[in-house]
C-alpha cells in the first residue's frame, strides 16, 4: 500500500483525529455538564483526602500475612540480623557477599590476598547488586595500588561504571579524569568534565568561558576526540563572548536562537557588522536559515507585526512579481501562523504559494480558508465537491455568498 | 485466605504502613517530619495526616534549605535514594549543629530513605563526624496500586540511575518488593526474564530467598501468579519513543502525572514547556484539577483510558447526552427525594469527572492536532525502514523549527535505532539542537549513548580506507538492520490492518515487546512452545519454582558462589536455549511443566509505558486471562529522555 492509499482507507481515516458531526463538541458537552472545577483551595504539603484506605475495604494485614513473615519482611527492610544468632562462617567470600548484598554490616577487610579481592570482586558482579559491587570497588580502591585496581577494573566493565557512577556523583573529577586516561579512554573523560563544568558554574559568563577555554586547550585538541564536539565547544566559548559583550544579565549563558530572539525583538535595525545586529548573531554562530525565519517569525508574530512576516517570506524576483521563499516547510509554516492567530489575508496568501493544488486544496481546508477552497473547487471544475462545501458555511455568511455565485456562474463547465 | 489477587495487591498498602510505623516509632515520640515533595504524594496513599499525628508526628513540612525547626526536637527527614539530596540533608543538618551543638548527644536526627540505604551513606555519615548523631532507616515501601491490575514502585529516578549512570545499587529494592509480594501471592510457578538487569534482580531474589527461607512457611495451595515476566527497559526502547494513539497515552504525552494523579495544567503543558519560549511575559501558574487515574474511582476514565483517542470524544459525548436527559426528566417529589440521597453525589462526581475529561481531550487536540498524523506516518515509515531520506529531511525540519527539548530526541532516537544515522546527519541534528537550547547540553548525546538510545555513527576520518565500500553498500539494497528483523520475526510490525490488534496503541504500527511475550506465553500449551515463539530474543532466561525440578543435586547459592565464573552463572533463572535443550531430550520434564495459569504479572525495570499497558489489556482479552503491569514507575518516552540531561 503506498502513503496516500494508507491515509486514506476508511480505516485509517476514522484513526486520524476527525470526528463525526453526531459527536457533540467540547463546548457542548461543557456546558451539559458545568463550568470547569477550579482546583483545590488547600495548600498544605499534605492533602487530607486519602485515598486508599477509604477508597474499599482492604484485607486485614493480620489475615493478608502471617505475623511471623511480616517480622520477616520488617528485618529484611532494616538490614539487620536475624534476632535468633544462628553461628555462620563470617569469613568466607560467599558470606561477605551476601551480607553486603542483604545490606547487613561486615568485615569485609578480613579479605586481604588479591585472589580473594577478587573473587570478591566476580560474585558481586556475577549476582550484579550494585551495592554489593561498589562496596567491594571501594574496598580494593582502599587496599590495593592504583595499577592493580586499574587492571582488575579495565576488564570488568561492570563494575568500572559503577566506580565512574561513583566518583561523578561525588564529583570527584580529577580522579575519573585520571582514571579514564590511564585507560585510554580520554575523549570521554573530556566529555564528563565538560558537563562536570556546565553543571557547576551555573550561567556565570566568566567562570564558564575561563573553564571552557582550558578544557578546549587541555582536553579537547587531543587525538580521538571527535571534531564536531570540539567545534560545539569553540561555539560555546564564542557566544559566550558574544554575550559578554552584549553585558545582558538576561542573556547570560542563553541558548545562541534565544540571543537571537532577544535582538529581533529590540535591535532589529540594526545593520549588520554591529554587535547587537541579529544578522552579526546569526554568521557568528552559524544559525542555520530555517532556524533564523523560525525565530523572526515567532519574535514578529507574538508581537503582531504582521508585515514583518509577510516581507521575510517574499522577495521580488527580477520582472517584479512577488515569490514566496520558504526555508520552513509551508505545513509547518501555517500551522504557526494558525496557532499565533495570523489574519486571514496573509494566511491565504501563503496558501495560494503553494503549487501543488491538491495539497493547497487540504490545507485550505484544514484551516478553513474558504476563498482558496472555493477556488479550487471552481477550477477543478468539481460542483459537486463545491455544493458539498457550500452545505457546512453558516448561511448568508460573505463565503456562503461567493460558493453561492461560483456554482451559479454560466462562464463555468462543470464536470459532475 | 481466598480474596481476590486485585484485593490483595491493593492491601500490600498496609505492609508499607507497617512498616513506615515502625521506623516512625524508632525516631522517637513527638518529631518533626520533613519530607521531599516527590515523596508526598506516595506517602498521601500509604496514611493520612490523621495517622501521621497518632504516630507522633507533630508537624510536617516541605525540605527547604532556609526552614529548620528551631528548639529541641526531633527530625526526621524523609527523601528519595539520591546522592545530591542525601548530602543536602546532611549539610543542614551540620549548620543546625554548628548552631546548637549540644544537638548532637540528643539522638535527634533521622533520615528515612526509600527504598533504601545505599552503600555508600554510611561512609559519607562517618567522614563528615556524623555518625551515630544521625540515624539512617531504609524505608522500601512495597508495590502500590494505582489502576485496576496496575502496580507501580514509584521510584522514577531508578531509570535515570540504572540504565543512565549504570548504577545497579536499587535493583535489590525491585528484588525485595518481589520477594515480600511473593509472600502474599506465592511464588509464581514460571518466571521468564530478559535483559541483564532482570536476570540480576531474580539471583538477588534467590539471596533473600535463601537467606529467609527457614522461616518462610507457606505455598500449600497455587499461587495466585502463574507467571512472571521481568524485562529490562532498554529490551524494548520503541515503546517509549513512539507516540501513543491511545487516550492515557496522551494525556501522559501532554500533562504531568505523578503518582496516579494528573495535573490538568491547561495551559502550560508538558509539550508547550519543552519549546522555546518567545513571549516576553511568563504565565503565572494556577492551581488546577486534578484527575485521579484509577479506573475504580473514576469508571469513566476506565471506559476511556485504552480506546483510541479518535473515539473518545464521541464516548464522552454520549455521556453527556445521556446526562442531558436525565435533567430533563419530571421527577416527582418521592423520586427527587431519593435521587438527592443516593444518587445526586454519584451525578455530581460523575459531570466532574465529564468535565475534567472533555478540558483533556480538547488540550490534547489542540496539541497535536497539526502533528499527530504525520509525526506517526513518520515514525511508522522508520519502523519499517522505508523512506530513510525522507524521514531524515522530516526529523531535521523538525530541529529546525518546533523543536522540543525531549521530543525532538525521542524522534532522533527512533531513527537512529531503526535505520541509523549517517556522522554528518548526526551532527547536523545536534548543531541544531545545540543551537535552540545551549551548547551547555552537548554531553546528552553522551548519555544517550550509553543508555543505548542513540547508536553513534563512526567518523568518517576513520573509516576513510573503505570509504569506497560504503559508497557500494548504499548502492546496494538495504539489508534489514537488526530491529526490523527481530521486530519482523517477532511478528511486532503488523503488515496489514488487523482489527483487533494491539498495534492499534501506536496507530497500527507497532506491538509493544511486553505485549508479543505474554500473548506467546499464553497461547502456547508448553513451555517449549513459548521458548520457541520467542526464540528470536537473546538475552532470554527461565526461572521460577518449575525450575527448582531441574537444578541438579540441589546446589546451594554457596556452593555455586564460590566456583564462580562470569560467563554461565545462573542463581535465579537459567538460560532459555539451554532449557530448550533439556527439554526436548526429556519429555517427563516438559509434560510436568504446566504453564495453563491464566494469571500473569509483567515487571519492567525502568517504566512502563501506558501504550504498553493498553496493548496488553488487547491479549488479556483475547486470550481471557489477566496480566497485571507492574514496574518501578509509569512513565512516557519523555521522561525517559528527559533523565538523560
Amino acid at each position: 500500500m503506498d502513503d496516500d492509499d494508507y491515509w486514506n482507507t476508511s480505516e485509517t481515516k476514522q484513526k486520524a483525529f476527525s470526528f463525526d458531526d453526531d459527536v457533540l463538541s467540547p463546548q457542548e458537552i461543557l456546558a451539559i455538564s458545568q463550568k470547569p472545577y477550579s482546583g483545590q483551595t488547600e495548600d498544605t504539603p499534605f492533602s487530607s483526602t486519602i485515598v486508599n484506605s477509604s477508597k474499599r475495604n482492604l484485607i486485614p494485614l493480620n489475615s493478608l500475612i502471617s505475623p511471623k513473615v511480616l517480622d520477616l519482611i520488617v528485618l529484611a527492610q532494616s538490614g539487620k540480623d536475624l534476632k535468633e544468632k544462628i553461628p555462620v562462617q563470617l569469613d568466607t567470600t560467599t558470606a561477605t557477599l551476601k551480607r553486603l548484598i542483604l545490606g547487613r554490616s561486615c568485615f569485609i577487610h578480613i579479605h586481604r590476598s588479591l585472589k580473594r579481592k577478587t573473587e570478591l570482586l566476580d560474585g558481586a558482579l556475577a549476582i550484579g547488586d550494585g551495592n554489593a559491587i561498589l562496596a567491594v570497588v571501594l574496598f580494593l580502591i582502599q587496599t590495593l595500588n592504583k595499577k592493580l585496581v586499574h587492571e582488575l577494573l579495565s576488564s570488568r566493565t561492570v563494575a568500572l561504571n559503577h566506580y565512574i557512577s561513583y566518583l561523578q556523583s561525588e564529583r570527584k573529577i580529577t580522579e575519573l579524569t585520571d582514571l579514564l586516561t590511564m585507560l585510554g579512554r580520554s575523549p570521554e573523560a573530556a566529555m564528563y568534565q565538560y558537563q562536570h563544568i556546565v553543571k557547576t558554574q551555573g550561567n556565570s559568563v566568566d567562570g564558564l568561558q575561563r573553564k571552557l577555554n582550558n578544557l578546549l586547550s587541555n582536553n579537547f585538541n587531543q587525538p580521538g576526540i571527535d571534531s564536531h564536539s570540539t567545534k560545539m565547544l569553540s561555539d560555546y566559548i564564542k557566544l559566550l563572548e558574544w554575550q559578554t559583550c552584549a553585558n545582558k544579565t538576561e542573556l547570560n549563558n542563553r541558548s545562541a536562537l534565544d540571543c537571537l530572539a532577544y535582538t529581533c525583538r529590540s535591535h532589529w535595525h540594526e545593520g549588520a557588522g554591529k554587535t547587537m545586529s541579529p544578522l552579526t548573531l546569526c554568521q557568528r554562530q552559524q544559525i542555520t536559515p530555517l532556524q533564523y525565519d523560525w525565530v523572526v517569525l515567532n519574535v514578529h508574530a507574538n508581537s503582531g507585526k504582521w508585515d514583518v512576516v509577510e516581507s521575510l517570506f517574499t522577495t521580488k524576483d527580477w520582472l517584479g512579481r512577488t515569490i514566496a521563499s520558504f526555508h520552513i516547510p509551508i505545513e509547518a509554516l501555517l500551522s504557526k501562523l494558525s496557532e499565533l492567530q495570523a489574519p486571514k489575508y496573509l494566511m491565504t496568501n501563503f496558501i495560494n504559494k503553494i503549487q501543488n493544488s491538491d495539497k493547497r486544496l487540504k490545507l485550505a481546508h484544514k484551516y478553513k480558508i474558504h476563498s482558496v477552497v472555493i477556488e479550487s473547487h471552481m477550477k477543478q471544475k468539481d460542483r459537486s465537491a463545491l455544493t458539498n462545501y457550500k452545505m457546512t458555511l453558516s448561511p448568508q455568511s460573505e463565503e456562503y455568498i461567493l460558493a453561492e455565485n461560483t456554482l451559479r456562474d454560466p462562464s463555468i463547465k462543470w464536470r459532475n | 485466605m481466598d480474596q481476590p489477587l486485585s484485593l490483595k495487591l491493593a492491601s500490600l498498602t498496609l505492609i508499607s504502613q507497617h512498616k513506615f510505623e515502625l521506623i516512625l516509632s524508632a525516631c522517637g515520640n513527638e518529631l518533626v517530619l520533613i519530607i521531599d515533595p516527590t515523596l508526598i504524594k506516595p506517602l498521601e496513599r500509604i496514611c493520612g495526616v490523621t495517622w501521621l499525628r497518632q504516630h507522633g508526628v507533630t508537624k510536617i513540612c516541605k525540605i527547604d534549605p532556609q526552614f529548620d525547626p528551631t528548639g529541641n526536637v526531633t527530625r526526621a527527614y524523609l527523601i528519595p535514594s539520591c546522592l545530591i539530596k542525601y548530602k543536602c540533608v546532611l549539610d543542614q543538618i551540620s549548620s543546625v549543629l554548628s548552631q546548637n551543638t549540644s544537638l548532637s548527644q540528643a539522638n535527634c536526627f533521622h533520615i528515612i530513605i526509600v527504598p533504601k540505604i545505599i552503600s555508600t551513606y554510611d561512609s559519607i555519615l562517618e567522614s563528615r563526624g556524623l555518625y551515630d548523631v544521625v540515624k539512617l532507616h531504609s524505608f522500601s515501601w512495597e508495590l502500590f496500586s494505582l489502576d485496576e491490575q496496575l502496580l507501580s514502585l514509584e521510584l522514577p529516578f531508578l531509570y535515570k540511575q540504572v540504565f543512565v549512570e549504570k548504577n545497579q545499587s536499587l535493583l535489590s529494592s525491585i528484588a525485595m518488593s518481589l520477594w515480600s509480594m511473593f509472600h502474599v501471592t506465592g511464588r509464581p510457578k514460571c518466571i521468564l526474564s530478559l535483559g541483564n538487569m532482570s536476570s540480576s534482580v531474580l539471583d538477588i531474589l534467590e539471596v533473600y530467598k535463601e537467606s529467609y527461607e527457614r522461616d518462610f512457611v507457606n505455598t500449600t495451595g497455587s499461587p495466585d501468579i502463574g507467571t512472571l515476566i521481568i524485562i529490562d527497559r532498554d529490551q524494548d526502547y520503541a515503546s517509549s519513543l513512539l507516540t501513543p494513539a491511545i487516550y492515557s497515552g496522551l494525556l501522559s504525552e501532554i500533562f504531568n502525572i505523578n503518582c496516579g494523579h494528573l495535573d490538568l495544567n491547561v495551559k502550560q503543558t508538558k509539550i508547550k514547556k519543552g519549546q522555546m519560549n518567545f513571549k516576553t511575559d511568563e504565565e503565572k501558574s494556577e492551581k488546577n484539577a486534578v484527575i485521579t487515574l484509577d479506573s475504580s474511582i473514576d469508571n469513566l476514565y476506565g471506559e476511556i483510558k485504552h480506546r483510541h483517542f479518535s473515539e473518545v470524544l464521541s464516548v464522552l459525548s454520549s455521556k453527556a447526552k445521556l446526562l442531558k436527559n436525565e435533567d430533563i426528566k419530571a421527577l416527582g417529589i418521592q423520586e427527587i427525594k431519593n435521587f438527592v440521597t443516593t444518587k445526586l453525589q454519584q451525578v455530581v462526581l460523575f459531570k466532574q469527572n465529564l468535565v475534567n475529561h472533555v478540558l483533556a481531550c480538547e488540550t490534547i487536540i489542540a496539541e497535536m492536532n497539526n502533528k499527530f498524523e504525520n509525526i506517526t506516518q513518520v515514525e511508522s515509515e522508520m519502523l519499517n525502514n522505508r523512506n530513510k531520506k525522507a524521514n531524515f529531511t522530516f526529523v531535521d525540519d523538525h530541529f529546525g523549527t518546533d523543536i522540543h527539548i525531549y521530543n525532538s530526541l525521542r524522534l532522533m532516537c527512533l531513527l537512529s535505532l531503526t535505520q541509523g544515522l549517517s556522522y554528518d546527519e548526526y551532527n547536523l541534528l545536534i548543531s541544531k539542537y545545540l543551537l535552540a537550547f545551549g551548547y551547555k547540553f552537548l554531553y546528552i548525546f553522551n548519555n544517550l549513548i550509553n543508555a543505548g538510545l542513540l547508536v553513534q555513527p563512526s567518523s568518517p576520518k576513520l573509516s576513510l580506507n573503505i570509504s569506497n565500500l560504503s559508497n557500494l553498500s548504499d548502492r546496494l539494497p538495504k539489508w534489514q538492520n537488526s530491529f526490523q528483523t527481530t521486530a519482523t520475526k517477532l511478528k511486532q510490525l503488523p503488515q496489514t490492518e488487523v482489527g483487533n490488534s494491539a498495534g492499534y496503541v501506536f496507530n497500527g504500527s507497532y506491538v509493544p515487546l511486553i505485549t508479543v511475550m505474554c500473548n506467546a506465553l499464553l497461547s502456547s500449551d508448553s513451555l517449549q512452545e513459548v521458548l520457541n515463539k520467542l526464540s528470536p530474543l537473546n538475552n532470554l532466561k527461565v526461572g521460577g519454582t518449575i525450575m527448582d525440578q531441574l537444578k541438579s543435586g540441589m546446589e546451594t547459592i554457596n556452593e555455586k558462589l564460590s566456583n564462580v565464573s562470569l560467563q554461565d552463572f545462573e542463581l535465579g533463572s537459567k538460560d532459555a536455549k539451554a532449557v530448550m535443550k533439556l527439554l526436548k531430550n526429556d519429555s517427563k520434564i516438559n509434560g510436568a511443566f504446566n504453564i495453563k495459569h491464566k494469571t500473569v504479572l509483567v515487571f519492567v525495570i525502568g517504566g512502563v509505558t501506558y501504550a504498553e499497558i493498553a496493548a496488553c489489556d488487547v491479549v488479556q482479552t483475547a486470550t481471557g486471562s489477566k496480566i497485571y503491569i507492574a514496574s518501578d514507575s509509569v512513565s512516557s518516552g519523555s521522561d525517559i529522555i528527559a533523565a538523560n540531561i
